[in-house]
């Protein structure tokens, strides 16, 4: 890390985080071959399509790997992780891509109006749809927190 | 785009009058998702477009409230530039031609 450079570290609880990233991981290999959000475009020959198509997904994939490195070896002893210039975008991206692509698998059964405005009763919900809620709710966090401490370094970078 | 609105990757008139006469012009266009947040939206707006706070706040709310705004206008390849950046962030952008002209 550079002397001076802003950093936020984050203690979280480890029983309660631990079993979201096994959401987070199993969301990483569905997504590896597709894009989280839809990316089409129209009158794009097939080659430049592909191309286009596969640079998303290079990018996403690189970006989820970061987001699950953040995740180490200190994390599993003490509950921190820290965010600072160097990760702060992939990790918002990364973030971003998890969501949409739970949106897409087991959370597609609530419905988007409940996605968009994460008012629902966590005890009604299935175990597996209440881990991938949680999950959802979780990388949202990792998202404000990032954009409330970190903006500037983002626009800048 | 928009008057007044800051283009990172130079305005359209300044990419030739060749490319608008065989191509016209393609308007770069944001379509709402349940999933990401206000304040994300805002930030990709303000990192990629060049929005100041205000416009991107006004675009972000387009999108929210009508389900779609129409983020930059102008010539086809710099609107497939913004559209794939934009998609690198996970919004969903798409091009449509600017049938007014």
């Amino acid at each position: 890390m550079k002397h001076g450079e802003k950093q936020i570290v984050v203690t979280l609880s480890l029983p309660v985080v631990a079993p979201l990233l096994d959401i987070v991981k199993f969301a990483a290999d569905r997504m590896q071959g597709t894009t989280a959000a839809p990316a089409a475009l129209p009158d794009i020959d097939p080659e430049m399509k592909e191309a286009w198509t596969d640079e998303l997904i290079a990018a996403q994939n690189a970006d989820v790997r970061a987001l699950l490195a953040l995740f180490d070896d200190e994390f599993f002893s003490t509950g921190r992780i820290s965010f600072r210039a160097a990760n702060a975008e992939p990790m918002i991206r990364a973030c971003a891509a998890v969501r949409l692509h739970l949106r897409s698998g087991p959370l597609a059964v609530l419905g988007d109006d409940v996605l968009e405005t994460g008012e629902i009763a966590l005890d009604r919900l299935e175990d597996p749809v209440r881990k991938a809620f949680m999950t959802y709710l979780f990388l949202a966090t990792i998202q404000e927190l990032i954009i409330q401490h970190l903006d500037e370094t983002i626009l800048e970078g | 785009m928009h008057p007044g609105e800051s283009d990172p990757l130079g305005s359209p008139e300044q990419h030739g009058e060749t490319a608008l006469a065989t191509e016209g012009l393609w308007h770069v266009v944001v379509l709402n998702d349940p999933v990401n947040l206000m304040s994300y939206v805002v930030l990709i707006f303000k990192k990629v477009l060049g929005f100041d706070e205000q416009t991107a706040r006004r675009h972000m709310l387009e999108v929210h409230e009508q389900g779609r705004s129409v983020v930059w206008t102008g010539v086809r390849e710099k609107a497939e530039a913004y559209a794939h950046t934009l998609q690198q962030w996970h919004l969903t952008a798409v091009l449509e031609r600017d049938e007014a002209r």
